[in-house]
This record gives C-alpha cells, sequence and structure tokens, in this order.
C-alpha cells in the first residue's frame, strides 16, 4: 500500500494524472476517427453489434465508484497492454491483407498503437509511485491469434476499437477520480483504500 | 348488467336490451334522455358511424313495467398510434431515464408497459410518480459497448402499438442547462461582461464527470450570436461587447467526453458599464445614480423569454 504520500509525490502523481485525462481524451477522439474510417473501409455496418470478442478487455465495471486507487490502475494497465498486443497484430494483418493499398487506415492504427503505448508507459509510472509498482510483464505471453475467417478478423477489429474507445472514456474517469481529494483529507488519497 | 363498453369511432354499434327478445317493448336512453324510436330495431338500439359525443350511459327499460333490463356505459375512442419514446440521462453516471407520449389521444384510458434489455439483462424501469410517463433506470454496469434496448407498449381497449429504441450508454447522456446565470458590468470596462453559473443541480459528480460550457451571446440589436466553448470553470470574462448596448447571454453544458449538449440556460441581460456623463448639473451630481442596469440585479420590467430554439440542446 502506498505510505502517506510526500508532497513530491503528490505533486508527481497529480501532475501525471492531469496528462493521463488528457492523452485520455486525445486518444479517445482518434480511435472513434479510426472507428469511422475502420468501418468504411472494412465495409462494415456502423451499428453492427459486436459480441464480446474473446481477450479483448472489456471497459464495462460494476459499482465503479466503489473500486480502489489502486484496482482502477492495475485493471486500466492489464487492459493497455492487451490492447497493445491486438492493435499489434490487427496491424500486421492489416499489412498482409492490403500491403501498402491504403496506408491510411495502417497509419491510424500505427498511431494508435503509439498511444496506447504511451498510455501504458503512464499507468506503469503512476504506479511505480505506489511501493508494489505495475506488475511485470514477463511470463505473460499474449494470447494465440484465433484462426478467423476475413470477416470475423474484420469484426473482432471493430469489437477491439470500440472496447478501446469505452476504456478510453474510464481511464478519464479513473484518473479524475485518484486526483480527487477524499472526504476530509486535504492532500490526494493513498489509493489502496480509496474509491 | 352494466359494463363498460368501448368502442372505435366511425364504428356501427348494436346494443340488445339485455335478454328482452328483439320484438319486446323497450324504452332506451342516453345519460337519462330518451333515445328517438328511429335508433331502434325492434328492441335493439342502433348507433351508426358514432363520434365522441356519443359516449355516455345508455339504459334499456322493459315497455310496461320500467324496469332496468340493460345498462351500459358507452366510451368511443381510437387505438393507439406509435407511441414517441425518448430516453436521456442528465445525471450520469446514476442512470438514465425514459419518457413518452401519444402522438394523438385515444379517448379512452391506456396503459404502459416498458422493457429495458442490455446485452441480455433485463433491467428495472422504475416509474416516477410524476411526471406518469416516465421511469428511470439505475446504470448497473458503466462504460459498456453493448447496447441498451428499450421497448414501449401501448395498450387499451381497442388495441395495441408498441415502439423501441436501441442506443449505446454514451448516446443518451445530456445535461440540463446550466443554472444561476448571472452576467454583471465590470466597472470601469466598457467592453466587458462577467458571467458565471452553476453546474446542473441534476449532475451527481462533476469532478471525476466534468462539464464544459458553451456561452453564446450578443447586443438585443444584432441577431448574429457570438460563442465561446470553454472547457472548465464556471465563469468567463466577455471582452469584446459593444459598448452601452444591453447583451442577452445563454450558457449550455456537455459532459467533458461524451454525450450531447444541454439546452440553452434561461437568457439573462447586462449592459456593460458606461462612464459617467461629466456636464452633470450639481443636482444631478447628489443623486447616486447607479450607471450600470443589469438585469440580474433587478429583474427587468419585462423578462423577454428568449426563443429556446436550440442550436445547441435541440
Amino acid at each position: 500500500m502506498a505510505a502517506a504520500d510526500s508532497p513530491s509525490a503528490a505533486l508527481r502523481r497529480r501532475d501525471l494524472c492531469s496528462r493521463g485525462i488528457r492523452l485520455a481524451g486525445k486518444m479517445r477522439s482518434d480511435v472513434i476517427d479510426l472507428l469511422d474510417t475502420y468501418v468504411e473501409r472494412q465495409g462494415l455496418d456502423a451499428s453492427a453489434s459486436v459480441v464480446t470478442v474473446e481477450g479483448v478487455p472489456v471497459a464495462a465495471v460494476e459499482r465503479w465508484d466503489e473500486q480502489t486507487g489502486t484496482q482502477r490502475l492495475l485493471e486500466n494497465l492489464t487492459a493497455y497492454r492487451a490492447f497493445r498486443v491486438l492493435l499489434a497484430q490487427m496491424l500486421e494483418e492489416h499489412r498482409e491483407q492490403l500491403g501498402d493499398a491504403d496506408t491510411g487506415l495502417g497509419r491510424a492504427l500505427a498511431a494508435v498503437l503509439l498511444q496506447v503505448s504511451a498510455f501504458a508507459y503512464h499507468l506503469e509510472e503512476l504506479l511505480r509511485l505506489e511501493s508494489r509498482g505495475p506488475p511485470s510483464e514477463e511470463g505473460t505471453a499474449p494470447p494465440p491469434v484465433p484462426h478467423l475467417g476475413l470477416f470475423e478478423r474484420k469484426l473482432r477489429g471493430l469489437g477491439v476499437l470500440r472496447e478501446l474507445a469505452q476504456w478510453a472514456v474510464r481511464s478519464a474517469r479513473d484518473l479524475r477520480q485518484l486526483t480527487k481529494p477524499s472526504p476530509g483529507s486535504s492532500s490526494a488519497p493513498s489509493w489502496a483504500e480509496s474509491p | 348488467d352494466s359494463h363498460i363498453q368501448y368502442e372505435r369511432v366511425g364504428a356501427d354499434v348494436t346494443m340488445k336490451c339485455g335478454s328482452m327478445d328483439w320484438d319486446a317493448a323497450v324504452t332506451w336512453t342516453a345519460n337519462g334522455t330518451d333515445i328517438d324510436e328511429s335508433h331502434l330495431n325492434g328492441s335493439y338500439l342502433i348507433l351508426k358511424n358514432v363520434d365522441l359525443t356519443r359516449s355516455g350511459q345508455y339504459s334499456c327499460y322493459e315497455g310496461s313495467s320500467w324496469h332496468l333490463k340493460y345498462q351500459t356505459y358507452l366510451r368511443v375512442g381510437t387505438p393507439p398510434k406509435e407511441p414517441v419514446l425518448m430516453c436521456r440521462s442528465n445525471n450520469y453516471p446514476k442512470g438514465f431515464y425514459c419518457s413518452w407520449h401519444l402522438p394523438t389521444p385515444t379517448y379512452i384510458p391506456n396503459s404502459f408497459n416498458i422493457s429495458v434489455i442490455h446485452g441480455t439483462k433485463e433491467m428495472v424501469c422504475e416509474k416516477d410518480i410524476y411526471p406518469k410517463n416516465r421511469c428511470h433506470i439505475r446504470y448497473l454496469q458503466l462504460f459498456s459497448t453493448v447496447k441498451y434496448k428499450v421497448t414501449l407498449t401501448v395498450t387499451n381497449a381497442l388495441g395495441k402499438n408498441s415502439t423501441t429504441l436501441t442506443f449505446d450508454e454514451v448516446a443518451i447522456v445530456k445535461p440540463d442547462p446550466p443554472e444561476s446565470v448571472v452576467a454583471k458590468p465590470v466597472p470601469n470596462n466598457p467592453r466587458r461582461l462577467e458571467v458565471s453559473w452553476q453546474n446542473p443541480s441534476s449532475w451527481p459528480d462533476p469532478e471525476s464527470f466534468p462539464l464544459k460550457f458553451f456561452l453564446r451571446y450578443r447586443p438585443l440589436i444584432l441577431d448574429q450570436w457570438q460563442h465561446v466553448e470553454l472547457s472548465d470553470g464556471t465563469s468567463h470574462t466577455i471582452t469584446d461587447a459593444y459598448a452601452g448596448k444591453e447583451y442577452i447571454i445563454q450558457v449550455a453544458a456537455k459532459d467533458n467526453d461524451i454525450g450531447t449538449w444541454s439546452d440553452w440556460s434561461v437568457a439573462v441581460h447586462a449592459t456593460p458599464w458606461t462612464e459617467e456623463p461629466k456636464h452633470l448639473t450639481t443636482e444631478a451630481q447628489i443623486t447616486d445614480t447607479t450607471s450600470a442596469s443589469t438585469s440580474s440585479f433587478m429583474p427587468p420590467p419585462t423578462t423577454k423569454i428568449c426563443d429556446k430554439g436550440a442550436v445547441v440542446g435541440s
């Protein structure tokens, strides 16, 4: 658990949180743009409902307001590490499928992948402010790429981007929660306990 | 026997006098008034192409004994048309409400049934005491990509109809307008107006779910609005006001990340500070004249309810 925060750690955290909120906001708008491009280029129906896709972190959460700060950060980090792998797979598949034919979509995918990686690093920085630090990634092999037909892969990609768009909103909310002073305390809470 | 009988507008209605034979001598009344023989076919009462005015109490009495043999309350109406359904979250992330109305009246009682499905889960829509045609749903999950499906079914004695909405959690988030909008002149600044407002009281957690705002203002003498978007804070200083001109000002709100803009707030009026005229006579100088008249301090003689035609909130 986090010891009582030194002022510099609290300041550092506040700074990381507010920068993270801005990054999440930017990521969300880029993902929304990417979603529109993806739907159009892949010939999908924007309103297509995608059943929960295996291996894609779901942003939906119950009793969100009761989560502790550490839970928020850990769940966020797990999700963005998974998205990093999923987006890399999508980018690879895109290149195999279209080569240089559609660089626009490829560039947009690569840009979002970059932001996801940056956000994951950001979360690790925040967790380093806690005595425990971020969980290591060693030994967690990425999930095998499922053998899917072209249309299933496209739907899977849609599911990934939709969840990522929701995660970006959730992450901004989570980080705002972290900057909220808990009732009765002047400084930001130690995250282990605070919702 | 006495009961309620529902018939459609335009229908032809035949009423039998209870168990009386066709050729029995009877008398029919409508709301206590005898009905003309021309409407009778034997002891049957025939009402052609009924309209709303035909609604009322119909009674049949045996000819000689005046025993009441049959009584019904006729209600003429229409089956329900497809109801208009709207769902909205003005207190995100607590929940959302759905409200409905019928596009045209049916003139007879209707019953409404609403079902809210999220993925495979049925959610409870708790009816509000007031207004009647509204219920609210608590979010069990946040940040879900699974759509909500709301189906409203309306039923009355003459028919049934329904409507369905499918939407994402984020799409229906629309705050109420900002409250307590105040505009004040800034002393010694003939081109400035200070505007402040508050988050809508219905928005539960502005800290975690901050709102951004849209301010529009124009001098009354012009039609063209000026706009400014503000991503934090609940005040703004207009610095380019025309000196001495009365301004009308409104504010709208939106969640920082999702949803749509609120409707415009109630309009407020203000006039920038103006220099005191120098050539005042002694008497005028004694009188403490307040140069600025601001509606926020004194209710304008006539409060102009501005067109709420929302650039933002419609």
